[in-house]
C-alpha cells in the first residue's frame, strides 16, 4: 500500500527505566495489542524524572525499531572492517568462539591481555564485568571517559573517599557555574531541567535562585543565566582561583570551616621535612583580580564583585566541567573543589556532599587463582607510573588505546567492547579505529551497527535498552545514593541475548575460579541480589515523585520503608526507586584526617623536589599543539539537548530540530564572530574548510556573535560513517578534529582547545 | 496553551514526542526548512547584541488555533472545507482526505503552521511498527498540522461518556505538554476562568505573535526579556 495502515488493537501501558543516558528517567510506554510500542512519555510518578522526558528519550522508539538493529549474532568472515564480511552465526558456536579464546589465552598465561572497554558504568553489567576480570586476572578493564574520572582522583586525594560529587540544587540560593551545560544535558538531564525549571518560578516566601554561568560560548545555558561571565576558553579555573584570592583577601572564606577541616590552607611541613607553602600564599602571591584579568579577559571589578556576592550568600554552589564525558585536568577540578571548600559548601551546610559510587559492597569478593593475582598485578597497559595512588582506579582510556595502537609493552589478544561507540565517540576518535585494528580479537556486543562494531570480528548482540531488564545505581551529580530497576517495556523481537547473562554464560564455560565467582544462574538473580541487599542493609527509602531531595542530608541515614526483599523488589520493578543519604564528610581518610588542599596523597607521584603548586589546586593549561601562525584560531565544541552524542545517534526525529544553519544538507555550520568571519573572506552560509593538526573538514560559516573573535565554535553528534541513510554523512565528526591532551597527573585524556585554521573553500 | 520561555530551554521534546504521537512522517534530509514537516517547531530568536551581550532564546511554535472572529486565516481560505474550525471546542482541525493541496491555506497562515506532504510519506520498514493507530498517517498532496492533539480529546470524552460523566468538562493533555522536562506549556480551557492558562493569559509576561493582525491565537507565550516580546510583532509595531 503507498501508505501504511497501522496495527490496531488494545492499548496498554507498561513502566520503565529509560537506559539511553546515565540520566535514569522513568518511562512509561503505550504498546498495541502487548507487543508494538506507539509513544513512549515520563513516568509521572517517578523520584527524578516526575514526568519529565529529553528528546532522545522521546525519539526512544527509533532506537527500538532502527533498521540498523543487529537482529542476531554476526561473524566476520571477510577483513576486519568490511560491512559486507559479516555473517551470521549460531549464538553456541559464537559463544564457543569466545570462551575458547578466553581459556586459550588464560592457558598460555596471558589473561591481562583480554580488554573491555563498557561504556555503562552505573549497570550491574559493569560489576559483572569487574568481578570477571578479576578472577579472571586482568586489570585492563575501562569505561568510556566521563567528567567523573578526574573529580573522582580529585575527591579522592582532597578527602580520601571513593565517591562521587552530588551537588544540592534543589537547596541552592546562588550557583556560579564554571562551564557545566547545564542545559545542553548535563549530569542526569531532566533532574537539571527541573532544577532549571524551579529556579525561574518565583515561590511566594523564598529567595530566588541566581544562576551565574561563565563561559566563553553564549551556549543556551548562558543566554537563560541570570548573568552570564564572557571568559576566554579554557581559561575558567584561573577564574575560579583569581575569586578564591578575592575570598581569601577579604577574609570572607568560611574561616571556621577552613581552621577546623582543611589542611594545606597555611604553610605545611612535608613528610620530608620540607616547609611547603599553603593554598593561601600561592593564591595570594599568583591570582589578584589584576593577573586574573589578564588571563581571563574578565574585568578585575567584576571578579572583585562576584566573589563577594559568592561570600553573602547563605546557599552557594560551585559547579564546574565541560560536557558529562569530558575528564578535566587534575589541578583545575582541585581548584573548583577548593573554591566550594572556601564557601562553605563542603561543611555541614552540605552544598556539595559525596556520593559513594557504590551504595552497598558490589558483589561477593571474587575468588582468585594464582593466574588472575599475577594477571591483575600486571600495569594496565599504557598506563604512565606516575597516576596517584588512591583508592579510585585512573580510567586510563586514552593511554590504553595509545599504546595498544602503537604495539607498546604488551599486544591485547583479545578485546571486548560493550555498549560504547569509541571509533566515534572518542575524543580523538581515529586513536581508538586505529587500536581496534591491532587488538587480537574483538567481540562487541552492540546492539546497533555503529562504527565501532564495524570493526569487530564477532558481534554478540545486546537487547536494546527498551526491551532488557537492567538497573542503575547512583544519578551523577544527585546529592543522594540511587538504585532503580529498568524493567524491558516489551518483549526481545530480534535473537538477541543480555550481556550480564552472556557474561555470566562466559564465566560458567570457563570454569574453576572465575565460574565460582560468578555463581549466579543469570542476570536477573544479580538484580535481586542488589534487591536483597537493600532490604539486608535496612536504610534509605524507596520513594516517588513525593521525594524531596532538599529533606536528605549527609550522613543521617533515612529510616527504611520497606522490609522483604521480596517486597523491595516488586516495588523497584514497578518504578519505585531506592534513595540513601550520602556519607557525611566529617573524618577524611587522607594523611591529615582533613580535606586536604595541599594533596599529600601526590607526594609519591611528584618528584620530591616538585614545586609547592604541584600539589595543590593551580591554573595549568596545556598547551595545544600546532603553529599559532598557521593555525591562528582555537576551536571548541559544543552540545545541545536535541543532538545525541552519546551511545546512541540522533534519531531522525530529532534531525528534524537542527535548524538549516547548524545542518544544511550534508554540512555542518561552524560558528565565528563577525569580526572574525570579516578577516578571513567569509561570508554567512559559505563553504569553507576547518583545519586542525588532527586533519581537515568541509564545513560552513555561520557568522553569530556567540563566540568570540578568533574563535570557532563545531557542534557535536554530527559526522556519522554508520548506520543508515537518515543519520550517516551528515557534517563532521567533532570528535575527530578536537586534541587530546594526557593530564600529566593522572594520565587522563582532556580536551580543552585545539589551534584551527579556517579559510575559503 | 501557554508557553512559558523563561522556563523552555530549546530541548525539543515537545516536537519529537509530537512527530511520535502524531505519525508525522520524515526524510533522510531534513534540512530543507520550505519542505520539512513539522506540527511544532523551534525558532530560535536573538536580542541582535554583539559578543558578550548577546543572548539567544528557543521558541517553539504549535498550530496557534486563532480565534479570530468567522473565521481564522486558514479556515477563510480553504476552498473544500478541509480546514475548520470546530467552535465548540475551538480546535482548528485538518482534515487530510478533503484536502485537495492547493496550498491556499499555507500562504494565508503568518505562523508557517502548516506542512505540505511533497511526497508519499515512506517509513524504514521496520518503523512501521511505531505507528499509532489513533492518528492517519497523510498521504502525497495534502496539508497537514498541529490539531492540539484533538485525538485525546476525543479519547477524553469517550471516556467521561462512558464513565457518565459530561464530556465537555474533560481536560487531557498533548503530547507536546505532556514531554516537557521543564513543564513550559500549560494546556487547558482558556475560557475557564479558573484554569491555569485562563490566569497565566493575563501574567505580565504574556504575550501573543503578530497580535496585530487580530487573528486571536490561543497560544499564549511568557517572557521576562522585553527583547523577546518586541520580536513577537515582527516589524508590524
Amino acid at each position: 500500500s503507498w501508505r501504511p495502515s497501522p496495527e490496531r488493537g488494545e492499548i496498554t501501558e507498561t513502566t520503565g527505566t529509560c537506559l539511553l543516558c546515565p540520566g535514569g528517567c522513568g518511562i512509561q510506554a503505550r504498546l498495541v495489542n502487548g507487543h508494538r510500542a506507539i509513544y513512549v512519555k515520563g513516568n509521572p510518578d517517578h523520584a527524578v524524572s516526575r514526568g519529565g522526558l529529553c528528546p532522545v528519550g522521546a525519539a526512544g522508539l527509533q532506537y527500538l525499531y532502527a533498521p540498523y538493529r543487529i537482529t542476531q549474532p554476526l561473524k566476520q568472515t571477510g577483513k576486519r572492517g568490511d560491512p559486507q564480511g559479516f555473517q551470521p552465526i549460531a549464538w553456541n558456536e559464537a559463544l564457543k568462539i569466545v570462551a575458547d579464546k578466553l581459556a586459550a589465552v588464560r592457558k598460555k598465561g596471558l589473561p591481562h591481555t583480554v580488554a573491555c572497554i563498557t561504556g555503562q558504568d552505573r549497570s550491574s553489567v559493569t560489576d559483572l564485568w569487574k568481578q570477571f576480570f578479576a578472577a579472571y586476572g586482568s586489570p585492563n578493564l575501562y569505561t568510556m571517559p566521563r567528567h567523573s574520572d578526574s573529580t573522582r582522583l580529585a575527591v579522592a586525594l582532597a578527602t580520601g573517599y571513593d565517591a562521587d560529587l552530588g551537588f544540592h540544587l534543589e537547596k541552592a540560593t546562588y550557583v556560579l557555574n564554571f562551564g557545566a551545560p547545564l542545559l545542553e544535558g548535563w549530569a542526569a538531564p531532566v533532574r537539571i531541567q527541573q532544577i532549571f525549571s524551579r529556579w525561574q518560578t518565583e515561590q511566594p516566601g523564598l529567595p530566588k535562585t541566581e544562576l551565574v554561568h561563565v563561559e566563553s560560548r553564549c551556549s543556551l545555558t548562558a543566554s537563560k543565566a541570570d548573568r552570564w561571565i564572557a571568559c576566554k576558553p579554557g581559561t575558567e579555573a584561573a577564574l575560579a582561583l583569581g575569586i578564591a584570592h578575592v575570598l581569601i583577601r577579604e577574609k570572607l572564606y568560611d574561616a571556621a570551616f577552613v581552621s577546623e577541616k582543611v589542611f594545606g590552607f597555611e604553610d605545611w611541613t612535608d613528610a620530608a621535612g620540607a616547609l611547603r607553602k599553603g593554598f593561601k600564599a600561592l593564591v595570594l602571591a599568583k591570582y589578584s583580580p589584576k593577573d586574573v584579568a589578564a588571563v581571563t579577559g574578565v574585568d578585575a571589578q567584576v571578579i572583585q564583585e562576584l566573589a563577594r556576592e559568592l561570600a553573602r550568600q547563605k546557599n552557594a554552589v560551585v559547579l564546574w566541567g565541560q560536557s558529562s564525558d569530558t575528564p578535566n585536568n587534575l589541578y583545575h577540578d582541585l581548584a573548583f573543589l577548593a573554591l566550594n571548600a572556601l564557601i562553605g559548601a563542603l561543611s555541614d551546610k552540605a552544598m556539595v556532599s559525596l556520593v559513594p559510587s557504590q551504595p552497598w559492597q558490589a558483589l561477593p569478593e571474587p575468588a582468585m587463582d594464582l593466574e588472575a593475582f599475577k594477571g591483575l598485578g600486571q600495569k594496565p597497559l599504557g598506563q604512565p607510573t606516575s597516576v596517584p595512588k588512591t583508592k579510585v582506579r585512573p580510567n586510563t582510556l586514552h593511554a590504553f588505546l595509545n599504546a595498544l595502537a602503537n604495539g607498546e609493552e604488551y599486544p591485547i589478544e583479545l578485546l571486548f567492547v560493550h555498549e560504547a561507540n569509541p571509533a566515534y565517540g572518542l575524543s580523538e576518535n581515529t586513536l581508538a579505529v586505529q587500536a581496534l585494528q591491532k587488538a587480537g580479537m574483538v567481540v562487541s556486543f552492540a546492539s546497533y551497527l555503529d562504527e565501532t562494531a564495524a570493526y569487530a570480528d564477532l558481534i554478540l548482540p545486546n537487547h536494546n535498552a527498551f526491551e532488557r531488564l537492567d538497573d542503575v545505581i547512583g544519578l551523577p551529580g544527585a546529592p543522594f545514593a540511587f538504585y532503580a530497576v529498568a524493567t524491558p517495556i516489551l518483549k526481545p523481537h530480534y535473537d538477541t541475548k543480555s550481556t550480564g547473562d552472556v557474561v555470566l554464560g562466559l564465566a560458567k564455560t570457563l570454569g574453576g575460579t572465575v565460574a565460582q565467582s560468578l555463581p549466579w544462574k543469570n542476570y536477573e538473580e544479580v538484580l535481586k541480589l542488589r534487591a536483597a541487599k537493600i532490604a539486608e542493609g535496612a536504610t534509605g527509602l524507596l520513594v516517588d515523585a513525593t521525594f524531596d531531595p532538599a529533606s536528605v542530608e549527609p550522613g543521617v541515614s533515612l529510616r527504611a520503608n520497606f522490609k522483604k526483599a521480596a517486597d523491595v523488589w516488586k516495588k523497584l520493578t514497578a518504578g519505585s526507586c531506592w534513595v540513601e543519604a550520602p556519607q557525611a564528610l566529617d573524618a577524611c581518610t587522607t594523611p591529615s584526617g582533613r580535606f586536604e588542599l595541599a594533596c599529600q596523597g601526590l607526594l609519591a607521584s611528584v618528584s620530591t623536589n616538585a614545586g609547592d603548586e604541584l600539589f595543590m589546586a593551580h591554573y595549568k593549561p596545556l598547551p595545544p599543539s600546532g603553529n599559532a601562525g598557521e593555525l591562528p584560531l582555537l576551536l571548541t565544541t559544543y552540545r545541545s539537548l536535541s543532538l545525541a552524542p552519546g551511545y546512541v545517534p540522533n534519531a531522525p526525529f530529532m534531525n528534524k530540530l537542527l535548524p538549516d544553519d547548524l545542518l544544511l544538507k550534508q554540512d555542518v555550520f561552524v560558528e565565528v564572530h563577525p569580526e572574525t568571519a570579516r578577516k578571513l573572506g567569509l561570508r554567512h552560509k559559505a563553504k569553507a574548510v576547518l583545519k586542525t593538526p588532527l586533519g581537515e573538514a568541509p564545513v560552513r560559516v555561520r557568522v553569530a556573535p556567540t563566540v568570540p573573535a578568533d574563535v570557532v565554535a563545531l557542534p557535536e553528534g554530527l559526522g556519522h560513517t554508520a548506520y543508515d541513510e537518515y543519520v550517516q554523512g551528515k557534517g563532521v565528526n567533532a570528535n575527530s578534529l578536537v586534541e587530546v591532551h594526557l593530564d600529566p597527573v593522572t594520565g587522563l585524556g582532556t580536551v580543552w582547545a585545539t589551534r584551527a585554521q579556517l579559510r575559503l573553500a | 496553551m501557554v508557553i512559558d520561555l523563561d522556563k523552555c530551554t530549546g530541548c525539543g521534546a515537545c516536537a519529537v514526542a509530537c512527530q511520535q504521537e502524531n505519525n508525522v512522517s520524515f526524510r533522510p534530509d531534513e534540512s530543507d526548512k520550505l519542505r520539512t514537516i513539522a506540527w511544532m517547531t523551534l525558532y530560535r530568536l536573538d536580542n541582535g547584541k554583539d559578543y558578550p551581550e548577546h543572548r539567544e532564546a528557543m521558541l517553539p511554535r504549535p498550530c496557534m488555533q486563532c480565534d479570530s472572529p468567522h473565521h481564522s486565516p486558514c479556515t477563510f481560505v480553504c476552498p473544500v472545507n478541509a480546514t475548520v474550525r470546530d467552535e465548540h471546542t475551538g480546535i482548528v482541525d485538518h482534515i487530510a482526505v478533503r484536502c485537495i493541496g492547493c496550498r491556499y491555506c499555507m500562504v494565508a497562515c503568518p505562523y508557517h503552521a502548516r506542512s505540505f506532504n511533497w511526497w508519499d510519506p515512506k517509513w524504514p520498514k521496520t518503523m512501521e511498527a511505531m505507528l499509532s493507530p489513533e492518528v492517519s498517517p497523510r498521504m502525497r498532496g495534502v496539508v497537514e498540522k498541529c490539531t492540539f492533539c484533538h485525538h485525546r480529546l476525543n479519547r477524553a470524552r469517550d471516556r467521561a461518556r462512558i464513565n457518565g460523566e459530561d464530556p465537555d468538562g474533560v481536560v487531557y493533555t498533548p503530547a507536546c505538554a505532556e514531554a516537557c522536562p521543564t513543564g513550559a506549556i500549560t494546556f487547558g480551557n482558556l475560557r475557564d476562568p479558573h484554569s491555569d492558562v485562563a490566569r497565566l493569559a493575563k501574567d505580565p509576561r504574556a504575550f501573543r505573535i503578530l497580535e496585530k493582525l487580530h487573528t486571536e491565537p490561543k497560544v499564549y507565550y511568557l517572557s521576562s526579556d522585553q527583547w523577546i516580546h518586541k520580536q513577537s510583532d515582527n516589524d508590524l509595531s
